[in-house]
């Protein structure tokens, strides 16, 4: 009851945002809010234990999926999400399969590598996917609102709700899933694979299942950051995204939703933070490297501590269940 | 669950919401907030010099008065030369920022990325840095965006009207870079050979702006027996082209493109490696040694004195970002005391400016509301024992 009340206030805090933010900013938590979905997605995959370094390339499936669906086939941007999602799930599924073969570190090493090569894979097939040039969709007539606004509200607050409204319902989702029969055989497979099979769990079954949900979540987040960036381009979704995205979903894994959150603003802003660090001159490659870098891995070492501690205080009965 | 109380108030009482009380964004009685985003990290950082001139010539200005008594606040955000970065900078200068104008965004697909963008929210995006054929010729779709640099299809002609003229039996090999810019160049190239386009041009190779290395691409252009070598590439392709150029023994007449010819470039090991070679002159590079007594020289070299810290003065780059920002404050003076971003926008579609002392002397920089090529003369130079020779008048691909 309590956990409910304190995602309430969360949507509550969600809807006020809006209200009191500039427009960039609320589009910038738009941007959070496709990247939560991410995250999420692969939170339901580390409950499986696998492991992925490559959900970015989902996440520039369901964005390209999105793009050329938007500018080729007059679909409008809401309706790409669930194909979107669709596209990019299928496909995990299929990558889930030989990743059954492949475990810890090799199968992390396995899916790098698809985030590597789809970037590459996008700008060699440029009559479909526009090449380095990319995809711009501001101003299509399949854009809701035409990039002027929708619904009374205007476009950033129109694609801030949109993106919110999708997370919510997918944090939901993940909530439910997590915590039914699927949830339970996940990580009866993620703490010993022999007891699951023992205990009739089909392991394979649901490890595949695992990858094809996560990356329908990255498909998702993928759309919805297209959706809202109303621009694609292979470096839309570069290494550094997927290794951020898994950063997130470590912080989410230990200190579940709020984690999560924080690992989706972490991605958002680290830039800035770094910005406002005293004597960093960003407009130099080096220092703001360099400070990324320590960020990043102090975080790491400090944030799952933190998030724990925070959680427990905040809710005693949290560290349960996930 | 007081965390979550918690994190509300300190989220909204952390919003600062920005209000603009101005009539016209971004521009107040003594100041005006000008915009940019370029690449002043990764790969294509070199090009980053063209925003750090053009802001030491900004604080130039506005340390001896300003434009109509207002200081130009010149803001430039890092995109690292990836264009969705550009499309949040655009977005953070215009709606958090509240921006003027944007001026000199850097890169080809960076403002292809933005233009529908600020077209649609009525932001001026002038001068870019990208030479584009279309920042020019589609005002109609886009009146709010207009380029700079001389467009890369005229280039492209010049280029072919030259060789026409000096080797007409020339067989040409041709490196470009696989994107618009690199297609621009090549199909102006193409259309300026006109007829003989076919015969004369033996081999083209393109090549991915994100690869490592071109050797495989000019060994295969050497293989097919070409006198004649267009360099249409940027950055280290363009020196690993003259590199193994040179190591795999081949000798043709090579001609650079004007985004690649900076003499921090041409400066290669051996120095022969680029001896010969022929490109476009528009800005004045200070390490031209005909240019060394240049009272626009001099200049360049005192404002990034004063106002660049660490600048290199031999650098290019520099003093094309300072032409650039030189126009742009002949445009703001134009448009009056009275701003607004349609004045601004009258001013650049009427540029006659002939005292810009950082371009080349006789380039001008001449638009009208149905020519929107700033820069559309040009003249020729010669990589000579290691710094550029101009030669000839001024060329021109519609000549």
């Amino acid at each position: 009851m309590r956990r409910l009340y304190a995602v309430g206030v969360t949507v509550l805090v969600l809807v006020l945002l809006p209200f009191v933010l500039s427009e960039f900013r609320t589009v910038q938590l738009a941007t959070v809010g496709a990247y939560f979905i991410a995250v999420l997605g692969l939170d339901v995959l580390l409950e499986s234990g696998q492991v992925s370094l490559g959900h970015g390339a989902f996440m520039a499936v369901g964005g390209y999926t999105t793009a050329i669906l938007m500018a080729n086939h007059g679909v409008q941007d809401v309706w790409t999400i669930p194909i979107a999602a669709g596209v990019a799930g299928g496909l995990g599924l299929l990558f889930g399969i030989p990743a059954l073969r492949l475990s810890g570190s090799y199968l992390a090493l396995a899916t790098f590598a698809i985030a590597i090569v789809l970037p590459t894979l996008l700008k060699k097939f440029d009559h479909f996917t526009g090449g380095s040039t990319g995809i711009t969709l501001f101003g299509r007539p399949t854009q809701t609102g035409h990039g002027t606004g929708y619904l009374g509200l205007t476009n950033n607050t129109w694609l801030y709700a949109l993106t919110w409204l999708v997370g919510v319902l997918v944090f939901l989702l993940a909530w439910w899933l997590l915590a039914s029969r699927f949830g339970r055989s996940l990580r009866a497979v993620r703490d010993s694979e022999l007891a699951a099979a023992a205990s009739g769990v089909n392991r394979s079954a649901y490890k595949v299942a695992a990858f094809g949900v996560s990356a329908a979540y990255a498909g998702a987040a993928g759309a919805l950051y297209a959706i809202n960036v109303a621009y694609v381009s292979p470096d839309t979704f570069p290494i550094q995204l997927s290794l951020f995205l898994l950063v997130g979903a470590v912080m989410g894994a230990f200190g579940s939703i709020w984690g999560a959150l924080a690992g989706a603003l972490l991605i958002q802003f680290l830039p800035d933070i770094v910005g406002v660090l005293p004597h960093v001159d960003t407009k130099q490659a080096g220092p703001a490297t360099f400070f990324y870098g320590a960020v990043l891995v102090a975080l790491i070492l400090l944030l799952p501590f933190v998030l724990r501690v925070a959680s427990s205080i905040a809710d005693r009965s949290y560290s349960r269940t996930p | 669950m007081k965390i979550a109380l918690l994190l509300a108030v300190a989220v909204l009482g952390a919003a600062a919401s920005s209000a603009s009380g101005a009539s016209t964004p971004g521009v107040s009685a003594t100041s005006i907030a000008i915009g940019s985003s370029g690449p002043l990290t990764g790969e294509a950082a070199a090009a980053a010099g063209v925003l750090r001139g053009a802001d030491g010539y900004f604080k130039y200005v506005n340390a001896h008065g300003g434009v109509h008594g207002r200081k130009i606040q010149f803001t430039y955000l890092d995109d690292g030369y990836d264009p969705s970065r550009t499309v949040n900078n655009v977005r953070q200068l215009i709606q958090q920022n509240n921006v003027f104008a944007l001026f000199s965004v850097v890169g080809t697909n960076e403002n292809l990325a933005i233009r529908d963008f600020t077209n649609a929210a009525g932001v001026p995006q002038v001068f870019s840095a990208a030479g584009a054929t279309t920042f020019g010729r589609d005002y109609a779709k886009y009146p709010w965006t207009i380029g700079y640099l001389p467009p890369y299809h005229e280039e492209g002609e010049i280029y072919a009207k030259n060789i026409l003229k000096t080797q007409p039996k020339a067989k040409i090999a041709v490196l470009y870079q696989s994107d618009d810019y690199g297609r621009d160049l090549l199909a102006g190239f193409r259309a300026g050979l006109g007829g003989k386009a076919r015969s004369a041009i033996v081999q083209t190779v393109g090549y991915d702006p994100t690869a490592t290395d071109v050797q495989s691409q000019v060994a295969q252009l050497k293989a097919s027996g070409a006198n004649t070598f267009m360099i249409f590439a940027f950055g280290k392709f363009a020196i690993q082209a003259f590199v193994y150029a040179n190591k795999l023994g081949w000798k043709p007449q090579i001609y650079v493109n004007d985004v690649a010819s900076a003499s921090s470039i041409m400066a290669l090991d051996p120095a022969s490696t680029a001896e010969g070679s022929i490109s476009i002159l528009w800005g004045k590079d200070p390490a031209t040694p005909a240019f060394a007594k240049d009272p626009g020289v001099k200049l360049a070299a005192q404002v990034i004195k004063q106002y660049i810290p660490g600048g290199n003065p031999s650098d290019g780059f520099l003093v094309a970002g300072m032409a650039e920002a030189y126009s742009l404050v002949d445009a703001l003076k134009a448009a009056g005391k009275n701003l607004t971003r349609q004045s601004l926008m009258t001013a650049v579609t009427h540029m006659n400016e002939t005292s810009n002392p950082f371009l080349a002397p006789g380039v001008t920089v001449r638009t009208t509301p149905a020519s929107r090529f700033p820069i559309s003369h040009v003249r020729l130079q010669r990589w000579h024992k290691g710094h550029w020779v101009p030669f000839g008048g001024l060329v021109s691909g519609r000549l």
